[in-house]
């Protein structure tokens, strides 16, 4: 087999049961790749090699014999470094924790395990998953695949770019104001923000708690899916975990569009943060490939995103206040500026803006949930820009916020971000498909319908 | 906004050692977060709870 390097989880696993393929064979191309693409890129902050080549040589000894232990046996998968796996660093590209070494895996990375998974390394990420991308911190941000002078996305910067890249076909990222979506939206791949409660958050450094999610980055939608099989799942010692049965969220994907309602959030990029043109188009096109393919589309109203984003930001900046004060007070230089910049405005927020916003948070709930009545799906941006350049830090600062996705870390609801063309620079543009709660598998079954119809999954990054 | 207010709020926040050495961080922060406040509807309804919802029992 050639190319084994692009191969998705799904290929792969079909492979090694047919013996075309072994894992070991899958393992030595993807560190390989690494070796000679990660010094550009910076998708590590520590690769785990022989750790993952003598999984590998097990894993393929298992198969061998007939023991598969589950779907995604012998795949590799990195990991966000906020995310703990046991005996590694989760330093949350950070000074404050560089010498942290996790003692135990997180419940996403046990479930990964069980369902035979390969923990690769630890991917970067913006400081804490909140400041970045920055060249004050211990290690370099990641760039992206499409052009590394440009930004990946953040926070899950490494997690965007590695499967971007053709590192590993599996990874996780973590998502408090769109940090899944937004490194997929950069670096034209697929990353899902669950509905909140289905993944557990146990073993994962918290930045917000009532606004993390754990989602998965892959670059296809069925890889998606089996992602998410193997990480969701009801963990009663995480407070927010929901006793959710929901499983299976592929099995949805064969099933098309027609008759499906979907709901096109315009005013989030025609008048809210008014998008790049090239954007717009995309957007519309998606619209009329779903309308091609048998939904039916109509235009709903939701709270502007600019009120989504102040109840975001003062959530946030709360919640991350308690987590991070102790540090902040002791340690401010220890932080890069702008993890430090983006932290502190929860000193001066009280206890009234928090309150506020999270009862004024209960009414933009109500206010999706209204819109779910007609609809079935929503459509609406993701990134209202191209990734912008990853040194122009001005650049960075105006369009890093002119995006769709945090309303859905205020509500809850699943949404996946995934690629909707290319611009006229050569960089990906996105589309974001949004859900009822539990109900991630209808919003994959849009995007593999999406996927389906447009074929952007197949466009590889420029890079080798 | 008042540069004194905000030294007085940084220090009643335990923020004097940033406030030393980074000021215009800290100053920054303060008028974003003060800053924020009109860009928020906040209900009016005085029995308008927040989220999440209080469940007894729960994380007990």
């Amino acid at each position: 087999m050639s190319d084994l390097h692009w191969l998705t989880a799904a290929e792969a696993t079909r492979a090694f049961a047919a013996r075309k393929l072994s894992p070991v064979e899958l393992m030595t191309a993807a560190l390989a790749r690494i070796e000679r693409l990660d010094p550009k890129l910076h998708a590590f902050i520590q690769l785990d090699a022989d750790a993952a080549m003598d999984a590998a040589r097990a894993a393929e000894a298992e198969i061998t014999k007939g023991r598969v232990r589950g779907p995604l046996h012998g795949v590799p998968v990195g990991i966000k470094d906020i995310i703990d796996v046991a005996g590694l660093p989760t330093t949350c590209h950070s000074k404050i924790l560089v010498d942290n070494v996790a003692k135990a895996d997180s419940v996403v990375v046990a479930k990964l395990r069980q369902a035979g998974a390969i923990v690769v390394g630890k991917l970067s990420t913006h400081e804490f998953a909140i400041g970045g991308p920055s060249f004050d911190l211990p290690f370099p941000p990641a760039r992206n695949p499409w052009n590394p002078d440009h930004h990946p996305g953040g926070s899950s910067s490494g997690s965007g770019a590695g499967v971007s890249a053709g590192l590993f076909p599996l990874a996780l990222g973590t998502d408090t104001g769109g940090s899944v979506r937004n490194p997929a939206s950069c670096c034209g791949i697929v990353g899902l923000k669950p509905t909140y409660g289905l993944v557990s958050r146990r073993g994962v450094f918290p930045l917000s708690f009532t606004l993390d999610h754990i989602g998965p980055m892959t670059r296809t939608v069925a890889d998606n899916a089996l992602l998410l099989d193997a990480i969701a799942g009801h963990d009663p010692a995480d407070p927010g975990s929901a006793p959710s049965a929901t499983r299976y969220f592929g099995r949805m994907l064969d099933r098309g569009v027609r008759d499906l309602r979907i709901g096109f959030v315009r005013h989030f990029h025609e008048i809210d943060k008014p998008a790049h043109p090239e954007v717009t188009a995309a957007l519309e096109d998606t619209a009329r490939v779903l309308q091609a393919e048998g939904a039916e589309v109509r235009t709903v109203t939701l709270p502007s995103l600019n009120e989504f984003a102040a109840v975001n930001r003062v959530i946030l900046c709360s919640e991350a206040w308690s987590i991070h004060a102790p540090w902040l007070r002791e340690r401010p230089g220890d932080y890069g500026q702008l993890a430090r910049q983006r932290l502190l405005p929860g000193a001066f927020m009280n206890a009234g803006d928090y309150v506020g916003a999270q009862r004024r948070r209960a009414q933009m709930i109500a206010a999706v949930e209204d819109a779910f009545r007609d609809c079935d799906v929503l459509i609406c941006a993701s990134s209202m820009d191209p990734a912008s350049r990853i040194e122009d830090a001005a650049e960075t600062s105006r369009t890093y916020p002119r995006q769709a996705r945090t309303p859905f870390n205020v509500t809850g609801h699943p949404a996946v971000a995934m690629m909707s063309g290319l611009s006229s620079n050569g960089l990906p543009l996105s589309v974001q498909f949004v859900g009822r709660y539990f109900d991630d598998a209808t919003v994959l079954r849009v995007a593999a319908a999406y996927e389906r119809g447009t074929e952007w999954h197949k466009k590889r990054p420029p890079i080798g | 906004m008042d540069k004194e207010l905000i030294a007085k709020l940084a220090q009643a926040a335990g923020l004097t050692k940033a406030l030393a050495e980074f000021p215009a961080d800290v100053t920054m922060a303060a008028e974003q977060a003060l800053g924020n406040q009109g860009g928020i509807a906040y209900p009016t309804d005085p029995a308008a709870e927040p989220w999440p919802p209080m469940r007894a029992g729960s994380g007990v």
